[in-house]
C-alpha cells in the first residue's frame, strides 16, 4: 500500500529554487553560445579552413602559376628539402635574433615609459597621442622612411651620429648593422603598442596600495619590482605574447627596408615564404615553410601560455 | 598633492629619468617630424647632404599621390578619392565588427567557464599566428570562387578575421578587472544578465573598448597584403592605391613620403575622437580574478 | 612611541585650505581621535602628520624633531586605510612581513616578529590565504597586524571599520582599544562616527571646516561642548537647539507660547547681551516630572516605545524637538519636563558656548 505523498513544503521550494537555477543556466549557455558563435564561424572559415588547404598544399610540388601541371604528391619532401637547407637555417636564426632583440627593447622601453605615464601631468595626454604616431603608420612607408634616414650618403641618422664623432656606419650594407637597424625601425614602431597596454594596466593599481608601501618603507624601485610588476603582469605578459606572434611574422618592414639585403642576409623566414611563393611560385615549398614557421610560434606561444594561465590562478 | 621629496641621490634618479623620457620623446617624434618635411621636399633637397632643413616647399609628392598638378592625367590620377571612400568604409566597419564581436566573446570568456575554454582562447590567438604571406594563393582562389574578388564586403571579412583575435584578448583581460559582484549585485536587483552587461560592465571597460578599436582601426587601415591581392579597381583601399602610383623610376622617394603623411591623417582624426575615452577608467585585470 | 605635536600647521590646495591652521598635541601613549563630518579636514591632517601630503605651512613634530621635510618611510609610522591596501597578489604572511622586508630586516627576526603578531591577532590560519578571499573584517585586520608588525612610532588610521558591517565593528572597537592599550603605541584615528570617538579615544579632536573645534577626552566634550557644533555633533539622538527671547518672567522657547523660567538660567547668562539660544540633549527632557526638574508648557505629541526606553517628540511652533526618557513608567506628563543640569546656553550668532559663570568657551 504506497501513497503517493505531496512534496513537503521544503521539498518543493528546492524544485522550483533548482527549476529557477536551470533557467538562468540555460540563459547563461545562450548567452555564452550567442557571444561565441559568430567569431568561432568566422574564424574557423576565414582560418581553420585556409590553414588546413595550407597544410594540404605542403604535401604538393605544385607551382601556383601551373596549377593544372604537376599536382604531384610530395609526401615530406619538401620539408625535408627545407630543413636539410642551411641557408634556411640562416635565416632562421637571424629571424630568432631579430625577434628577441625587438621584443626584449619593446617590453623594456614599453614598460618604463608606461610607468612615467600613469601619473596625470600637465600635457600627458597630448604626449601620451602623440607617442602613439609611430604605430599608425604602415609599415612600408615605415621600412622606407628608415631606409631614406639610414642611407650612408645622405641618411640624416649619419649625419647626427658624425656629428658625435661616429662616422661612415653602414647601416644598410652589411648585415648586423641591418638587424639592428631592422630592430630599430620595428621597435620605433611597435613600442607604443606596449606603452599603451602598460599604462592600462599600470593605472589598474590602486594609489593606496602604493601610500601603504610608502608607509610600509618601501623604496622606489622595490614597489616596482615587488608590486608594479607581479600585479601587472598578466597584460604585460598578453602583450608580451601578441608582439611576439606579430614580430615572426614581420615581412612589410623588410621589404622596404632592405629588401632582404645585402644579399639574402636579412631575409626572414616570412620574407622567405613571400620569395618562395611569389618570386619562384613554389607553392608546396612555400607552404611547407610556412607550416613550419606556424608551428615555431604555435609552440612557443603555447609556453607562453599555460605560463599566464598559471599567472592567473592567483587570484 | 605630492609626498614629501626626498634625498638628493632621489633627485637626481628623478632626473635622469626625465632624460631618458625626453631621449625617448625625441627619438619617437623624429622621424615623424623628418617623414612630414621630407614629404615637402623636391628631389635635389632631399638628398642634399648635409641635410636641409629650411627648403623651398615641393608638392610634387603630393600631387603624384592625389594625381593633381604636374601628375595629372595619370592613371593615378583617377580614384584616389574613392580609393579613400573604400578606405574608411572598409576599415571602420571591419573595426566596428571586430570590437564587437571580441567584446562578446571576451565577456563570455571572462566570466564563464566552459569545457574547451581554453583551447578556444588559444585558437583565437593562433588565428593572428598566420602569416598573410603564406596564405595569399589560397586567399586569392577562395575570393575568386566565391565571387568575393574586389569587393568591399570580403576585405571587411578580411579585416575582421585579422583583427577579432587581438579584440578577443585584449577585451577578456579588461572584463578580467571588473568584479563579478556588479553582475550579481544587477541580477539581485531584478535586472537581467544582458542589462547588467550592457549599461553597468560595459561602460566600465569603455577605455579597453577605445583601445582595441584604436588598435584595429589602425591594423584594417594599413592592410596591404590582403587589400592588393584580392582587389582590382572596385574595392581598391588607398595603401594600395598609392602604392600603385609609385615604381617606374626607382623608388619615388618624395611619394612614399607624402603618401605615408597622408595615410596617417585618418588614423590620428579616429584617435582624436576616441581620445577621452583612450585613458578612461583603464584598470586591466590586475585586482580582478579570473 | 612618540608625542605628536602639530603647530600651525595648514594644507591648502590652491585656494582652498583643507587644514587651517591646526595646532594640537598628541601625547605618547595617546589614543587621539579626529572626528568631524566629511570633508572637515580630518583625513588631510592625518595624511600630513603621515607625510603622505605637503603641509603648506607650520610644522609637524615628532618627540620635538621637525619632520615636516621627512618621507613617510623616514618618520617610522604604520598606517591602516580606510579601503582595503593589502597588497593582492601577495598572501596574508607575505602581506605582513612586507614592510619588515622592504627595511631589510634578516629573517630570523622577521620570523619571529610574525609569530609576535600572529599571535596577538590569532590569525595562524589565514597565512597561505589571499586578501581576495577574506571577509573585510579580517582583511583590515591583517592591515592592523601589518601596520604594527613593525613597532611603529605612531599608528595612523583612516576610518579603517567604516567598510565593515556593524555587528563586525562594535568587536573590532573593543580589539582595538584593546590592542592599543598593551601596546601602547600612540594612536590618531579618523573617524566620522561619534560613537567610535566616543568608544575609543583617550581625547578627541572634532574638527569642522579645516578648523579644530574642540580637543577634550570624552566625557568633557559630552558634558561640555564649547559650541553648538560640538553639542549637536556628539550624542545620538542629537542636541534640540531653541531659540530663546526675553520676556517678563523668563525666556520664551522658540516661537512657542512657553516660558523658560528665569531661574532656570544661570545669572551670568541671563544678564548676556547677545541672543540666547538653548540646547538640551533628548535625554535630558523628560515625560514626567522628576527631582528638580523644571516644567515648560510645551505639549507632548507622540511617544513612542524603543526598548525600555521612550522616544517622544514635543513642539515649538511650527519646529519638533526630540526627548528621550529612559525610565520605565507607563505614565506621562502633558507637558515637558526639563533636567535644569542639562541645559546648555549658546550665543545664537556665533555659536559659541556660554558657561555658567558666563564665560564664553
Amino acid at each position: 500500500m504506497t501513497t503517493t505523498t505531496e512534496p513537503t513544503p521544503s521539498q518543493a521550494a528546492a524544485m522550483r529554487h533548482a527549476k529557477a537555477k536551470d533557467r538562468k543556466k540555460s540563459s547563461g549557455r545562450l548567452m555564452i553560445f550567442g557571444f561565441l558563435s559568430p567569431t568561432l564561424i568566422i574564424l574557423l572559415f576565414m582560418v581553420a579552413y585556409p590553414i588546413i588547404s595550407l597544410i594540404s598544399y605542403s604535401f604538393y610540388n605544385f607551382s601556383a602559376l601551373n596549377p593544372h601541371e604537376g599536382y604531384k604528391w610530395a609526401g615530406l619532401d619538401n620539408y625535408s628539402y627545407l630543413l636539410s637547407d642551411s641557408a634556411l637555417w640562416k635565416r632562421f636564426i637571424f629571424t630568432g635574433k631579430f625577434v628577441f632583440v625587438c621584443v626584449s627593447l619593446q617590453m623594456l622601453i614599453g614598460i618604463f615609459v608606461g610607468y612615467q605615464l600613469q601619473k596625470a601631468f600637465r600635457g600627458r595626454d597630448v604626449i601620451f597621442t602623440m607617442l602613439m604616431m609611430p604605430m599608425m603608420l604602415s609599415p612600408v612607408v615605415v621600412g622606407f622612411l628608415w631606409r631614406y634616414m639610414l642611407n650612408s650618403e645622405w641618411g640624416v641618422v649619419n649625419y647626427l651620429l658624425s656629428g658625435v664623432g661616429i662616422t661612415d656606419v653602414g647601416w644598410l650594407s652589411q648585415t648586423t648593422p641591418a638587424l639592428f637597424a631592422a630592430a630599430a625601425a620595428d621597435t620605433w614602431m611597435w613600442t607604443p603598442f606596449i606603452i599603451l597596454l602598460a599604462t592600462a594596466a599600470f593605472r589598474g593599481i590602486p594609489d593606496t596600495i602604493y601610500e601603504a608601501a610608502e608607509v610600509d618603507g618601501a623604496s622606489p624601485a622595490y614597489k616596482f619590482f615587488r608590486l608594479t610588476l607581479p600585479m601587472s603582469a598578466p597584460v604585460l605578459f598578453i602583450a608580451l605574447i601578441l608582439r611576439l606572434i606579430d614580430s615572426f611574422k614581420q615581412y612589410d618592414l623588410f621589404f622596404a627596408l632592405t629588401g632582404g639585403g645585402p644579399g639574402s642576409s636579412t631575409e626572414t623566414v616570412s620574407f622567405a615564404v613571400a620569395k618562395l611563393a611569389f618570386s619562384y611560385f613554389y607553392t608546396g615549398e612555400a607552404s611547407a615553410l610556412a607550416v613550419i614557421l606556424l608551428f615555431i610560434i604555435i609552440g612557443l606561444s603555447m609556453i607562453l601560455v599555460r605560463h599566464l594561465n598559471k599567472m592567473g590562478e592567483k587570484y | 598633492m605630492a609626498a614629501v621629496s626626498r634625498s638628493d641621490t632621489a633627485r637626481a634618479t628623478r632626473i635622469f629619468i626625465l632624460a631618458l623620457l625626453t631621449v625617448y620623446v625625441f627619438f619617437s617624434l623624429g622621424p615623424i617630424f623628418w617623414l612630414a618635411i621630407s614629404s615637402l621636399k623636391g628631389r635635389a633637397d632631399l638628398f642634399a647632404m648635409p641635410p636641409v632643413w629650411i627648403f623651398d616647399i615641393d608638392t610634387t609628392g603630393y600631387e603624384s599621390v592625389f594625381g593633381v598638378g604636374a601628375a595629372a592625367g595619370t592613371a593615378s590620377a583617377y580614384g584616389v578619392t574613392d580609393a579613400l571612400v573604400n578606405s574608411v568604409i572598409v576599415s571602420s566597419i571591419g573595426t566596428l565588427l571586430a570590437v564587437l564581436l571580441g567584446t562578446l566573446a571576451g565577456y563570455v570568456c571572462s566570466r564563464h567557464d566552459f569545457r574547451g575554454k581554453g583551447d578556444f582562447l588559444f585558437f583565437v590567438l593562433s588565428t593572428r599566428m598566420l602569416p598573410p604571406v603564406a596564405v595569399l594563393v589560397f586567399y586569392h582562389l577562395m575570393f575568386a570562387r566565391l565571387g568575393l574578388t574586389d569587393t568591399r564586403f570580403g576585405l571587411v571579412l578580411v579585416a575582421i578575421f585579422a583583427n577579432v583575435g587581438l579584440a578577443t584578448w585584449i577585451m577578456k583581460g579588461f572584463f578580467d578587472g571588473v568584479p563579478k559582484e556588479v553582475e550579481q549585485i544587477a541580477q539581485v536587483n531584478g535586472y537581467s544578465r544582458m542589462y547588467a552587461f550592457v549599461y553597468l560592465v560595459l561602460p566600465m571597460v569603455r577605455g579597453g573598448i577605445a583601445a582595441t578599436a584604436g588598435f584595429c582601426f589602425i591594423f584594417a587601415w594599413n592592410e596591404f597584403a590582403f587589400a592588393s591581392i584580392l582587389t582590382t579597381t572596385d574595392a581598391k583601399t588607398l595603401p594600395v592605391k598609392i602604392s600603385s602610383a609609385s615604381g617606374a623610376t626607382g623608388i619615388e622617394w618624395t611619394q612614399i613620403m607624402a603618401a605615408g603623411v597622408v595615410l596617417i591623417i585618418p588614423v590620428l582624426i579616429f584617435f582624436y575622437l576616441i581620445r577621452k575615452h583612450l585613458l578612461m577608467g583603464m584598470t586591466f585585470g590586475v585586482l580582478g580574478r579570473n | 612611541m612618540a608625542k605628536v605635536e602639530l603647530k600651525n600647521l595648514s594644507v591648502e590646495f590652491g585656494a582652498f585650505k583643507a587644514v587651517d591652521d591646526v595646532s594640537l598635541t598628541v601625547e605618547d601613549g595617546e589614543f587621539a581621535v579626529y572626528l568631524g563630518p566629511s570633508g572637515c579636514g580630518k583625513t588631510t591632517t592625518l595624511r600630513a602628520v603621515a607625510g603622505l601630503q605637503n603641509a603648506t605651512q607650520g610644522d609637524i613634530l615628532f618627540d620635538g624633531e621637525r619632520v615636516n621635510d621627512q618621507s613617510p618611510s623616514e618618520r617610522n609610522i604604520a598606517m591602516v586605510f580606510q579601503f582595503v591596501s593589502l597588497y593582492p597578489h601577495l598572501n596574508i604572511r607575505e602581506n605582513i612581513i612586507f614592510p619588515l622586508k622592504a627595511r631589510g630586516m634578516p629573517n630570523a627576526e622577521i620570523a619571529r616578529k610574525l609569530d609576535w603578531v600572529v599571535g596577538i591577532f590569532n590569525l595562524g590560519d589565514e597565512l597561505k590565504r589571499y586578501p581576495g578571499a577574506l571577509p573585510p573584517g579580517t582583511t583590515q585586520k591583517v592591515s592592523l597586524a601589518r601596520a604594527v608588525v613593525r613597532d611603529p612610532a605612531v599608528l595612523l588610521l583612516d576610518e579603517p571599520l567604516s567598510a565593515i558591517d556593524e555587528q563586525f565593528r562594535e568587536e573590532m572597537r573593543w580589539e582595538l582599544g584593546h590592542l592599543q592599550r598593551e601596546l601602547g603605541v600612540t594612536t590618531i584615528y579618523v573617524t566620522h562616527d561619534q560613537r567610535e570617538a566616543m568608544s575609543l579615544a583617550d581625547r578627541i579632536v572634532l574638527m569642522n571646516n579645516s578648523k579644530i573645534v574642540q580637543v577634550a577626552d570624552p566625557q568633557s566634550i559630552f558634558f561640555n561642548p564649547n559650541s553648538e557644533f560640538a553639542g549637536n555633533f556628539i550624542g545620538s539622538p542629537s542636541m534640540n537647539f531653541i531659540d530663546l527671547s526675553p520676556v517678563a518672567n523668563g525666556f520664551r522657547l522658540g516661537e512657542s507660547k512657553a516660558v523658560l523660567p528665569t531661574e532656570a538660567v544661570p545669572e551670568a547668562v541671563r544678564g548676556a547681551a547677545r541672543p540666547i539660544r538653548l540646547g538640551v540633549r533628548p535625554r535630558d527632557v523628560q515625560l514626567l516630572a522628576g527631582p528638580g526638574t523644571v516644567r515648560v508648557d510645551l505639549p507632548i505629541e507622540d511617544v513612542f516605545s524603543v526598548g525600555r526606553e521612550r522616544y517622544f517628540t514635543f513642539r515649538l511652533g511650527d519646529e519638533i524637538a526630540q526627548g528621550v526618557d529612559a525610565r520605565t513608567r507607563r505614565d506621562a506628563d502633558t507637558a515637558i519636563n526639563l533636567r535644569p543640569e542639562g541645559l546648555m546656553f549658546f550665543d545664537a550668532q556665533t555659536g559659541q558656548r556660554i558657561a555658567a559663570n558666563g564665560a564664553v568657551l
